[in-house]
């Protein structure tokens, strides 16, 4: 369970969350990157799940999210649903295919998941510029509009940033429950060694579906959201340059923990749009910060902190230690 | 309608026979590197694709011959093996779970090649075609076929061969052979396990190379085809068994029959999608390959 400050701690950045939308008001701009950084934190902290907790690597992520973004269009454009019932279902229904497609390669470990993921989000990306009656190709769909609101209104511009930083931040804490729970502890336990937490007793591929699944849904959500957000979706926009992406705030951040990917979303998901003038060199960028970070941070920044902080604590300590045996002797 | 049938039929096997022994040239480097430095090097379509861009740049901006280009090139490749081997790879030498974290920076590595390349050559042309090895055309058996795609069959079918005679016969292949097998015993045995990891990098790496050029000779191409090598080096190397050179072999012929005949009926597309297809069921039902030992 989490101490006391750590709560404090924690409850202080939520309300900075929920408040910021008001905050940036005034600046569309601003306002813009701000919920792309909230869809950045939602989608981070899912793939953390799996990455960070389970130690697989799911290079579908971005395909997950492009079913979803593509059904829920489909049912409010198409079928004239309402962006909350349809929200819930594209979700259930890309999780669901993520699953079913995801459930024969979840007996792979590391590099060999990573390429089955990767051959699953081609595959699906190749099916989004084939299936064109849905997609509308490479061209894409234009003019999604922001989710609707009572009274025939649609939300607003702040009223959809508080949206994006309310869902991001039930994202996170669900991260935190889960990494407390016994499913969090049995995750942890098949990330270490899956062979001796199978002979414990757990139920590898079953525990590891279930990760699958939830961090679909996330994946799902933040596809949903991003497309009424933007207003545009192309089979570009979840190709495996967004799973990578993802995993790089993850990694960037530091994975296996629970403020770590949202440090990394944070601080990398506003750059494109930041560095306007670099744009075109925006993939050889982040191309360099992916070798970067495996090099010379594995474990992410924030991991790197822990480490720094737990080798100077137990500095003092020996220290301290040292102290009271001269005292002693004296 | 029996002579047309005839010509297409002798210009797929041709076909056939020059994509194989491109597909076998790859994916025997992706598969040396993987099998000896547990490296999936997810840039080779990318490595692929620097040599036929520089061959391009060699012969349409500098006017070399493609010959003279070609041996550049391959000097060029090693070169840049060396360096990359120095700049980045070596550091993972000793990490645990290495092919993982391999595998993320060549995908970090193909991020970076295919933005500069779109950067580059996306912006000076969308087809690229270099002028061809030798002029002319000979009748084999009353079927015409350029001399330039004779020389870069026999080129071809020339490399893999001699690959085959180095990783069976030589020192060096017999060094890479234990060190697929058994890293410990072949270091106790005296091999200089580190050396022979530099050494495959740097061959597999070159092999590539030589089949961008291979292919930049025989076909023209677009910035496209660094994709589909990949996975179709991928999928040969996954379904031939990872570390299999005869794994590559084999089923870098079949697969480059299978695009020929494909591309008769449909789309080179739907040849990949296949690829994808066989690739994730090799995956699911054999993770090891046909041809593992």
């Amino acid at each position: 369970m989490p101490s006391s400050t750590r709560v404090l701690i924690f409850i202080f950045l939520t309300l900075i969350a929920l408040a910021s939308p008001f905050l940036v008001a005034g600046n569309r701009f601003i306002a813009f990157i701000l919920g792309m950084t909230f869809i950045g934190i939602l989608w981070s902290s899912g793939m953390n799940l799996l990455y960070g907790f389970v130690g697989l690597m799911p290079m579908m992520f971005g395909g997950i999210a492009g079913i979803a973004a593509y059904t829920m269009v489909y049912l409010t454009q198409g079928q004239g649903w309402s962006f909350w019932l349809a929200t819930p279902a594209a979700a259930l229904l890309s999780a669901s295919i993520g699953v079913v497609l995801g459930l024969p390669s979840l007996r792979l470990k590391g590099f060999y998941f990573a390429l089955c993921s990767l051959v699953i989000q081609s595959v699906i990306t190749l099916a989004f510029i084939y299936f064109t009656q849905f997609t509308n190709g490479d061209v894409g769909i234009t003019q999604i509009p922001p989710p609707d609101w009572f009274f025939g209104e649609r939300l607003n511009g702040i009223q959809f940033d508080f949206l994006l930083a309310l869902v991001a931040v039930i994202g996170v804490v669900a991260t935190m429950v889960i990494s407390y729970s016994r499913l969090g502890k049995r995750l942890v336990a098949i990330r270490e060694d899956d062979v001796l937490a199978a002979t414990l007793g757990i139920n590898v591929l079953g525990n590891r579906s279930i990760a699958f699944f939830i961090v679909s849904i996330y994946a799902a959500v933040g596809g949903c959201l991003y497309a009424t957000y933007v207003g545009f979706i192309s089979p570009r926009a979840f190709d495996v340059l967004l799973s990578l992406n993802v995993w790089l705030f993850v990694a960037f951040g530091g994975r296996g923990t629970i403020i770590g990917p949202v440090l990394g979303a944070l601080i990398l998901a506003p750059l494109p749009f930041l560095l306007q003038e670099l744009q075109a060199f925006k993939d050889v960028i982040s191309g360099i910060l992916i070798i970067v970070v495996t090099l010379i941070m594995p474990a992410g920044i924030y991991g790197e902190f822990l480490r720094r902080k737990k080798r100077w604590m137990a500095g003092a300590a020996r220290g301290a230690t040292s102290d009271t045996h001269s005292a002693a002797k004296q | 309608v029996s002579d047309t049938i005839l010509i297409v039929l002798v210009s797929t096997i041709s076909t056939g026979l020059i994509l194989g022994a491109i597909f076998s040239l790859v994916a025997a480097g992706v598969t040396i590197v993987y099998g000896c430095v547990w490296l999936p090097n997810a840039s080779n379509g990318q490595f692929f694709l620097l040599a036929a861009l520089i061959a391009w740049s060699l012969t349409t901006s500098f006017g070399w011959h493609s010959a003279s280009a070609a041996v550049a090139v391959f000097a060029m490749g090693i070169a840049f093996s060396f360096l990359l081997e120095w700049v980045l790879i070596r550091r993972l030498y000793d990490v645990p779970d290495r092919n993982i974290a391999y595998f993320v920076v060549t995908l970090g590595l193909t991020q970076i090649m295919s933005g500069v390349f779109s950067l580059t050559y996306g912006v000076w042309s969308d087809q690229f075609t270099l002028p061809p090895l030798l002029n002319g055309i000979t009748m084999i058996g009353g079927f015409p076929m350029t001399n330039n795609r004779i020389a870069v069959l026999l080129i071809g079918y020339g490399l893999l061969g001699s690959l085959f005679l180095l990783l069976r016969f030589h020192k060096y292949g017999r060094a890479l052979r234990a060190v697929f097998q058994n890293r410990e015993s072949a270091a106790l045995r005296g091999v200089d396990v580190q050396f022979t990891y530099k050494l495959s990098f740097v061959l597999g790496n070159s092999i590539v190379f030589l089949g961008g050029v291979l292919f930049a000779l025989a076909y023209s191409f677009d910035l496209t085809v660094a994709w589909t090598m990949s996975v179709t080096a991928f999928a040969i190397m996954i379904i031939g068994g990872p570390g299999s050179v005869l794994g590559a072999l084999v089923v870098g012929l079949v697969f480059g029959f299978t695009q020929a005949i494909v591309s008769v009926f449909a789309s080179p597309t739907a040849a990949t999608f296949s690829y994808l297809g066989v690739m994730l069921v090799m995956l699911l039902l054999r993770p090891q390959g046909l041809f593992s030992r």
